[in-house]
């Protein structure tokens, strides 16, 4: 165990003079508390400003982030903010996504601690994405921006920070994914033919919400052929049915990025949400024999999918138990005809939507996983 | 002089004495907890069965998780406490 996770912390979060000649970047550093990038280094200035756009009140504990179990006050929040690069108005969804990624349901503790490379995938909906310059456009998942970098980077460094998931201490990922760097994105609402995310799940388009859902980095759907649903939405079903991401042999809940000119082509012929949702879910299936190799390596029940499904070697079982556990957004810049399939981690995490609180304006509302007898719905 | 700021945050755990050792098995209840993960079932069956040879238990009970990545649920956790004087658990990936 390294010294990062057996230190005590001090109380208030804290504070140490240095040395004038310290390098600060390099500080940060030497003790841990870094992605690998370097950190900017919190000033007490800094700190308030944050600690203001998150309503004041330093110490109050907004939540415990597994599985360090670390105490995520304000101020602890506001530090890692710092660190990541914010500005104070991203610091309401970085907190509204911390708050929906310790919900039980999500189980942060084993997305954090998995060998699986799922890292939670952040969406955010509704006016504040545009109001702080979020980028749901052009390369919305690359580089460039900086409210989606350092929105992603911030839930990283909590995570790491407070929640101890350095890897090689409490984060045993076989392999990992640039996603554990940053992985935060807002629906292309401005330019999108449908319904935001958000109002198909029952919110106002003027509210403002986070989606978390532990994820596999976006896999490329391309497309430059049809120009129907049926044509388009079948390359999306080809890229979901294979039996090697975790979807396939987990169940649980994906992600669908419908890019810009496929979503405008879709839209064209009258198709909605639900109508996409339906037929991938409806088509993209896997034969169950492939996932238990035929039984080659002895017979395979594969407790981890529904008891529904059928087992026959020759059944075709869907790749995540209803259309329902399909979430669906708009993405993406004007040009080309590339949508993204983006698998989940399994059926031990349950996607979370909520509502963004802000000083001033308390949305209290969120979307619980409803959960009956070990299945989650949104 | 600059300041440096520590971002850990306090964790609030509280040390937990382990067990008392017991120094026989035989007549004490023996529980089995499978986390559910590929191979947990057969190494904990195994080992449940290499322990019933080895030693004369009051009873031997075998559970099951819902989810290997999930917490076990406190009312199965209640019912093992409840139920059993040693615990044997294993994943097995």
């Amino acid at each position: 165990m390294s010294a990062r996770l057996a230190d005590k912390p001090q109380s208030p979060a804290t504070l140490t003079p240095v040395d004038d000649a310290t390098d600060l970047v390099e500080w940060y550093y030497e003790h841990g508390y870094s992605d690998g990038l370097p950190v900017v280094p919190p000033t007490e200035a800094k700190i308030d400003a944050m600690v203001a756009a998150l309503g004041g009140d330093p110490e109050h504990l907004e939540t415990r982030v597994p599985p360090r179990w670390g105490g995520l006050t304000r101020r602890v929040l506001a530090i890692n903010l710092v660190m990541a690069g914010c500005k104070p108005e991203y610091a309401p969804i970085v907190r509204a996504a911390m708050l929906a990624l310790c919900e039980p349901a999500f189980n942060l503790n084993g997305v954090q601690a998995t060998t699986h490379m799922a890292s939670p995938l952040l969406v955010v909906n509704g006016p504040l994405a545009k109001e702080v310059g979020m980028n749901g456009g052009c390369n919305a998942f690359g580089s460039g921006n900086r409210a989606n970098a350092t929105i992603g980077r911030a839930i990283r460094l909590v995570m790491l920070n407070v929640g101890g998931a350095w890897p090689g201490d409490l984060d045993k990922s076989t392999l990992g994914s640039p996603a554990k760097y940053t992985y935060a994105v807002c629906e292309n609402e401005a330019q999108s033919p449908f319904a935001p995310y958000h109002v198909e799940k029952g919110f106002k388009a003027e509210d403002s919400t986070v989606f978390v859902i532990a994820a596999e980095p976006i896999h490329s759907v391309v497309n430059h052929v049809a120009n129907d649903p049926q044509g388009i939405l079948d390359s999306m079903v080809s890229a979901m049915s294979t039996f090697a991401h975790n979807n396939a042999v987990m169940a649980g809940h994906c992600t669908v990025v419908i890019g810009l000119e496929h979503a405008i082509t879709i839209a064209k012929h009258g198709w909605k949400r639900a109508d996409i949702r339906n037929y991938l879910w409806s088509n993209a299936k896997i034969r169950f024999g492939d996932i238990a190799f035929d039984h080659r390596y002895g017979k395979v029940y594969n407790r981890n999918l529904p008891v529904w499904y059928k087992r026959d070697l020759e059944s075709r079982i869907p790749i995540v138990p209803s259309a329902d556990n399909i979430h669906l957004f708009v993405m993406g810049g004007e040009a080309g005809r590339f949508s993204a399939f983006i698998p989940g981690w399994g059926s031990m995490s349950s996607p979370v939507l909520r509502e963004i609180d802000r000083p001033g304006v308390k949305g209290s509302a969120k979307r619980e996983p409803i959960c009956v007898d070990g299945t989650c719905y949104l | 002089m600059p300041t440096v700021y520590d971002p850990r945050g306090q964790v609030g755990a509280e040390a937990k004495a382990v067990s008392a050792r017991v120094k026989s098995l035989d007549g004490l209840r023996l529980g089995v907890l499978d986390n559910t993960k590929w191979n947990a079932n057969k190494l904990l069956r195994e080992v449940r069965d290499q322990l019933k040879g080895a030693h004369k238990f009051g009873a031997v009970n075998y559970y099951r998780k819902e989810a290997f990545s999930r917490f076990a649920d406190p009312q199965l956790i209640e019912q093992i406490r409840a139920e059993n004087d040693v615990v044997v658990t294993a994943i097995g990936d």
